[in-house]
C-alpha cells in the first residue's frame, strides 16, 4: 500500500530468539519497534517481580510511551519475546516531526491518554508492592531482619484525620479515623459507619490521612482505598499508599524500625 | 485543570447528565469523545468483586479517548458515571476527529493507537491486583 503522507524513517529488522529481551525498563531508548513476526510479552518490573500487562503479536507496536515523552524518559516497561519474534525498530526523528504537525486536538488526546497511562503505572505499582509484603508478613519476626524491614507492619492505636483526594470538589469534609496498623506500603484503619455517608468511600478512591505518631512526628499520607469490610459498629479500610514522600519515608521507616 | 481551549472547537453538542447516570458502559461499542465542561465523572472497571473506581475526572479532561484511538469496533474499556451533582459535558465532533486521525500517516496512528491498547490493558491489571489485594 502506498500512502504519500507516510515518511521513510530509519528502520532497521532484528531478530530475537524465544526468551530475548528487547526493552528493559528503565533503560534509555527512543526507538519503537513493530512487531512484524512473533509474540512479546510487555511486563511492569516492580520489587523484583514482573508484572505481565499484555501479550502483543504481528503489527503491534511496543516502546511508543518515549515517542510522547521525547526521549525524556526511561523505559516504562519491559518486552520480551515469548517466541522467535522478528521486530523493525525505527528512530522516531521523521515521526516527532509529523506527530508535532498533526492535530492539536488528537495530540491533547493522547497527551491524556500518556497522563492516564502513567497513573495507572503508578498505581500498578503500588499495587504489587501491597501484595508482595503478604508472604513476608506471615513469617516469623526473625525473618524480617533477613529480608527488607520494608515489610514490617506494626500495630498501633492512633486518631487521625482524612479527606477525599479524588479531586470531586463537593466533598471537602475532614473526618476522623483510628490507624490500627501500618507498614512502609500502606495502613489499616477503623472508621464510624456514619462516615461513609460524608463522603464516597468506594475502593479504588484516594484519601489523605494525616496523623501524629507517637514519637510526635506528624505524618501526611497519601492512599488509595483497596480493601473495605464492616465490623460491628465499625468500618475496616485497607488503604496503600500512592506516594511516599522523601520526609515520610523517613519519618515511617524510623518509627516501623523494631524495637 | 481548566479545559484546553483547542477542545471547544470540536464540541458538537453539549448533555447534562444527572448523578449516577451512566454515560459509557465498559463492554458496549462506541467511540463518541466526551470532554467534561462542569462536574466530575467517575471511571469504573467491573472485577469479580463488584465496581471498582480507577479515576475520578473533572473539568477539562477528556473519556471516551482509548475506544476512539483504537478504532476497529473497540469496546469500551471502563464505565464512566456522572458523579455527586449533575455533570455537563461535550461531545466531540466524531467526522471531524476522524478527518484528522486518517489523515495521519499509517505509523503513527499505529503508535497512538499502541498507547490507547496499553492503557487499556493495564488498567485490567490493576483490577486484577486490586481485587487480589482486597
Amino acid at each position: 500500500m502506498t500512502d504519500d503522507k507516510q515518511t521513510i524513517p530509519t528502520t532497521y529488522r532484528l531478530r530475537y530468539k524465544k526468551g530475548d529481551q528487547i526493552l528493559k525498563q528503565n533503560d534509555f531508548g527512543i526507538s519503537i519497534y513493530k512487531i512484524l513476526s512473533g509474540k512479546v510479552l510487555i511486563f511492569r518490573e516492580c520489587e523484583d517481580v514482573e508484572v505481565p500487562i499484555a501479550i502483543l503479536g504481528k503489527g503491534s507496536i511496543i516502546g511508543e510511551m518515549i515517542f510522547f515523552l521525547k526521549a525524556t524518559e526511561v523505559r516504562s516497561a519491559s518486552a520480551k519475546a515469548l517466541e522467535d519474534s522478528e521486530l523493525e525498530a525505527t528512530h522516531p526523528t521523521e515521526l516527532l516531526k509529523e506527530y508535532e504537525m498533526s492535530a492539536p486536538i488528537l495530540k491533547l488526546m493522547a497527551r491524556q491518554a500518556l497522563n492516564r497511562l502513567t497513573r495507572v503505572n503508578r498505581f500498578l505499582d503500588r499495587l504489587i508492592v501491597n501484595e508482595q509484603e503478604k508472604p513476608e508478613n506471615s513469617r516469623s519476626g526473625l525473618s524480617i531482619w533477613k529480608t527488607n524491614r520494608r515489610f514490617y507492619r506494626k500495630k498501633v492505636n492512633l486518631t487521625c484525620k482524612y479527606t477525599s483526594k479524588t479531586r470531586l470538589t463537593g466533598f471537602n469534609a475532614t473526618l476522623e479515623g483510628t490507624i490500627k496498623d501500618i507498614s512502609m506500603t500502606g495502613l489499616g484503619l477503623e472508621i464510624d459507619p456514619r462516615n461513609e455517608s460524608a463522603i464516597p468511600h468506594e475502593i479504588g478512591e484516594v484519601f489523605q490521612v494525616e496523623t501524629i505518631l507517637p514519637n510526635a512526628k506528624e505524618l501526611k499520607l497519601v492512599c488509595t482505598l483497596v480493601r473495605s469490610s464492616k465490623g460491628r459498629g465499625y468500618i475496616s479500610l485497607g488503604m496503600m499508599y500512592l506516594e511516599l514522600s522523601d520526609d515520610a519515608k523517613r519519618i515511617l521507616g524510623f518509627f516501623l524500625l523494631p524495637a | 485543570m481548566p479545559i484546553d481551549p483547542v477542545v471547544y472547537e470540536y464540541i458538537a453538542s453539549e448533555v447534562e447528565c444527572p448523578a449516577n447516570e451512566v454515560i459509557i458502559e465498559e463492554g458496549s461499542k462506541g467511540d463518541w469523545v466526551y470532554v467534561v465542561l462542569e462536574g466530575h465523572v467517575k471511571v469504573k472497571k467491573r472485577t469479580p468483586k463488584g465496581l471498582i473506581v480507577i479515576d475520578t475526572l473533572s473539568e477539562g479532561d477528556i473519556f471516551g479517548e482509548i475506544a476512539f484511538l483504537e478504532g476497529e469496533d473497540a469496546d469500551r474499556s471502563a464505565t464512566v458515571m456522572a458523579a455527586e451533582g449533575s455533570v455537563r459535558l461535550g461531545i466531540l465532533d466524531k467526522e471531524l476527529l476522524i478527518k484528522h486521525y486518517s489523515a495521519m500517516s499509517p505509523t503513527l496512528r499505529a503508535i497512538i493507537k499502541s498507547l490507547a491498547i496499553k492503557v487499556r490493558e493495564t488498567t485490567k491489571r490493576i483490577c486484577t491486583a486490586l481485587v487480589a489485594a482486597k
